[in-house]
């Protein structure tokens, strides 16, 4: 049996979640185990891709693919030797300068349309075509216009979520309103969990996703102090390949290829 | 009882004539009740169908995505076009691809 790619849009429904954190680290986890994995920033409101993988120039931009203006091979970096003996690893970046943030913020429905139209084509040229095994989309939270094209294209929704209130609020109200409209596998990864190893808060992990969220578990990010005094310098499960994070992340990805 | 009463409607010629070009923008999808926007989803992942096509992917009967598709025409989010006794159904993007 062939195996097809999948599309994996990583969203939220508030900002600090760790979206983009959880989207470099579960690329890189997935061509370490020797795939071919696409990594694309479609957070073009505040695009961090490029930072964080140290890209300080790019003749395409992700931008300039959903305006129509070049080919999708054009945008895309390979990025294979941030890790070693691995797979094949290729980034498309969203423009960080501020003029493109705000051209991208001033599309209209119709530019909008077109941009779905060209992320729906991406299942062809790329998973199709290239045999890319998965393309993992990092969205803007909430319910921004490119983040919901984001959703339409994908077969899976990982949600990154937080004990915070207001988060776990929002995060409920997506589910039902419009994860469950477009009837997407959608699944959760709590983030920054506190003493996640006690029983109570196990307890209490396992009540809000029965309860609140009534979703799938995909996995359960302890708050490491480790990660956060990375900065983002670093793809974390490529330096630190015995972490508690990085086994946490390696456990993602199975569950993910299992589905 | 519903669907018949859609396809009588989608037979008589003066309820055919379809509303200027609107964008099938996610927004609109949200918006749309769930039964057309199940039609639209697919028309969308598929590109270009016959109701046949996409009833298969609905799971649903061919005469139900017929006339949710003729509505979607009508409501003007969907192009549709005959080629001999087929007609097919599209989202109309320009510059796609």
């Amino acid at each position: 049996m062939t195996f097809l790619g999948k599309i994996i849009a990583v969203h939220s429904y508030k900002g600090g979640t760790g979206k983009t954190l959880l989207s470099i680290n579960l690329a890189a986890t997935f061509v370490k185990q020797g795939k071919k994995i696409c990594l694309l920033d479609l957070d073009f409101r505040a695009p961090s891709l490029a930072t964080l993988l140290n890209v300080t120039k790019s003749d395409y931009w992700l931008n300039d693919y959903l305006n129509g203006t070049c080919e999708i091979g054009k945008v895309l970096i390979d990025s294979s030797d941030r890790i070693h003996n691995g797979g094949k690893f290729f980034i498309g970046l969203a423009n960080p300068t501020t003029e493109a943030i705000r051209d991208m913020s001033a599309k209209d429905r119709k530019w909008e349309m077109r941009a779905l139209g060209r992320l729906l084509a991406l299942r062809n040229s790329l998973l199709n075509d290239k045999g890319f095994d998965y393309l993992i989309m990092d969205t803007s939270p909430g319910l921004q216009y490119s983040s919901i094209n984001a959703i339409v294209s994908a077969d899976l929704v990982i949600v990154a979520t937080t004990f915070d209130r207001s988060d776990v609020d929002g995060t409920r109200r997506m589910l039902r309103e419009l994860y469950d409209l477009f009837e997407k596998k959608t699944e959760i990864v709590l983030n920054k969990v506190l003493n996640a190893s006690s029983s109570l808060m196990k307890e209490n992990v396992q009540t809000k996703i029965k309860d609140v969220y009534q979703a799938p578990l995909l996995g359960v990010i302890p708050c490491f102090c480790d990660v956060l005094r990375a900065e983002g310098n670093t793809i974390f499960v490529q330096e630190k390949p015995e972490h508690p994070f990085t086994k946490i992340l390696d456990g993602i990805a199975s569950e993910i290829d299992r589905a | 009882m519903e669907v018949m009463i859609e396809l009588q409607k989608h037979d008589r010629k003066d309820l055919q004539k379809p509303l200027a070009d609107a964008p099938l923008d996610v927004m609109t999808l949200l918006s749309m009740p769930d039964h057309l926007r199940k039609t639209a989803m697919t028309l969308c992942r598929l590109g270009r169908a016959t109701a046949e096509e996409i009833a298969q992917q609905t799971q649903r009967a061919r005469a139900v995505e017929s006339a949710y598709s003729n509505q979607l025409v009508i409501m003007g989010y969907l192009k549709k076009e005959r080629k001999g006794r087929k007609a097919y159904f599209y989202v109309e993007r320009e510059n796609h691809g």
